[in-house]
């Protein structure tokens, strides 16, 4: 069980998130929905301290680590536990795709070359990128690095997978492959903290969804509840809205 | 009265000179390594931003570059050794002043002084790897040092390469000056034998004709090293079956 309690963020005099409570339990996969700019991929951040939290706590399989006073050497630690997938994958450009996988498990695992060669290799091949593994970052489509990156992330085994907007970045008919491979892995147990726009994906992958706005979360229950009754006018307003968007899709 | 210009001798006299070019070499390799590691420590201090330490850094920077070469190497050839007697006095040390060769008083010298130019050149390469993918490697766990050393320097280098490659040239160019030191290389050695014949402008077109050709190999080497850390154009697609087979040929060999 993960549970993040008080987490507090403001940038200047912007406050982002505001006393974000949040349990999560394992095998959760959890949809964070909201406008943009309230604070999706700061709260992410947040809890793999890319982002220092002005205040808060984590606590992940009864161990608490706490914003204030966090030794380096607890922030690694914490960072061990928790993978992330990036908007714009961040795939490191002068390394394989293979020894992109394998890069965390020996510099951070300590794994000798060919155990990390092994789990490389089954990670890649879960993705379907099994033919790519020699390929560089650039030589690579969108999607078939973002599939890389959620390789490299899922081969850490973290205890928490946070995946920030991973097709928003993509060509329209890429963002097919990559959500199929997050649907394989939420299936395969991970536990998963998705922010993303693309609604009706949200609604049928997590088991849970958050609606986040102005730093509090408004909303959080199962997608039938938050999409089909959802409690607060906000979020009525919010999927409405997005809603529109995607009938104005089929109209083009 | 001989002739006006011996060109004969200017060819014949370079063995000569090329004994010292070992000497010339190590001055510029040593300097240019101990110049890279303060250089990269410049670099990093300066993009970590660390207040006060940032400050000094510089005012390291302002003096070495507002200095001209041959004055630091004055200033190391008799400054270094009245610190030292100072330290010696001071402290009751017994550093044996007169037995420090004049080589490192000019390798220390010519290594702040490209430690210097070198810190600008390290910074902007390694603040040209994208942040993303050090959130990326912090993200799985490594440290700066790791992330640092795995994944931002091997890209950093390579954006860095030509200009470090030139700062070597003109480093090696820098060594003819370490007889300020009483350091014999290839130019001080010109000189001595030009003491000798009085054919000094010979001395010195022979002299010209070894930089010149150093600077090209040089350049040569540097052209050799971007080529082989630029990542390949295309990659074939992974094959298990032919991986294995390539691997049964290899056994067999
Ligand atoms: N480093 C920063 N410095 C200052 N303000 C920041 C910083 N990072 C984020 N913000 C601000 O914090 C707020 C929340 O940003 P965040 O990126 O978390 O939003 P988001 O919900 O992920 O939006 P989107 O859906 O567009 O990705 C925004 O107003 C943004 O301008
Ligand atoms: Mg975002």
């Amino acid at each position: 069980m993960i549970e993040i309690k008080d987490m507090k963020k403001q940038f200047h005099d912007n406050v982002v998130l505001d006393g974000i409570d949040l349990t999560i339990h394992k095998g959760d996969v959890i949809g964070i929905i909201g406008p943009s700019g309230t604070g999706k991929s700061t709260l992410l951040r947040c809890i793999n301290r890319l982002e220092v939290p002005d205040e808060g706590s984590i606590t992940i399989d009864g161990h608490t680590y706490t914003s204030k006073a966090m030794k380096s050497r607890e922030v690694i630690e914490l960072r061990k536990q928790t993978g992330m997938v990036f908007q714009r994958f961040h795939l490191f450009e002068k390394k394989t795709a293979l020894e992109n996988v394998m890069e965390g498990l020996i510099v951070v695992q300590k794994k000798s070359r060919e155990e990390a060669r092994q789990i490389a290799f089954e990670e890649l091949e879960r993705v379907g990128m099994l033919p790519w593994i020699n390929h560089y970052p650039k030589h690579l489509s969108g999607g078939q690095q973002q599939r890389v990156a959620i390789a490299r992330a899922l081969a850490m085994k973290p205890k928490l997978l946070l995946l920030d907007e991973p097709t928003s970045a993509l060509d329209p008919e890429l963002v097919g492959e990559v959500l199929d491979t997050i649907r394989n892995i939420a299936k395969s147990g991970y536990t998963m903290l998705l922010v993303s726009h693309e609604m009706e994906f949200v609604r049928k992958v997590s088991n849970r969804v958050i609606f986040l706005d102005n730093g509090h979360i408004l909303e959080d229950g199962t997608p039938r509840e938050v999409f089909e009754h959802p409690k607060n006018e906000r979020t009525r307003e919010f999927i409405t809205k997005m809603n529109r968007l995607v009938e104005a899709d089929y109209v083009i | 009265m001989g002739k006006m210009f011996d060109f004969g001798l200017v060819f014949r006299q370079i063995p000569s000179l090329l004994q010292y070019l070992p000497v010339t070499m190590e001055l510029a390799v040593i300097s240019m390594l101990v110049g890279l590691i303060l250089g990269l420590l410049l670099a990093i201090i300066k993009i970590k931003n660390v207040g006060f330490l940032n400050k000094i850094v510089n005012f390291y920077i302002s003096v070495v570059r507002g200095t001209p070469i041959l004055v630091q190497l004055y200033i190391a050839y008799f400054g270094i050794p009245m610190f030292l007697r100072y330290i010696n006095t001071k402290l009751g040390t017994d550093y044996q002043v007169a037995d420090i060769p004049g080589f490192l008083y000019a390798v220390a010298a010519l290594a702040i002084n490209q430690s210097a130019f070198e810190c600008e050149v390290i910074r902007a390469a390694l603040q040209s790897v994208d942040r993303g993918q050090i959130e990326a490697a912090n993200s799985l766990g490594m440290t700066y040092l790791q992330a640092l050393r795995r994944i931002i320097l091997p890209e950093a280098i390579q954006v860095a390469l030509p200009s470090l490659g030139n700062s070597f040239i003109t480093l090696i160019k820098s060594t003819s000056l370490a007889f300020t030191c009483a350091v014999v290389e290839m130019t001080a050695q010109g000189k001595i034998i030009a003491g000798r014949t009085y054919r000094y402008f010979e001395v010195y077109v022979s002299l010209a004709i070894i930089y010149w050709v150093i600077t090209i190999l040089i350049e040569q080497l540097i052209k050799f090293f971007e080529k082989k850390t630029a990542l390949p154009e295309q990659v074939a697609i992974y094959n298990p079956e032919r991986a294995l087979a390539a691997q049964e040929v290899q056994a067999h060999d």
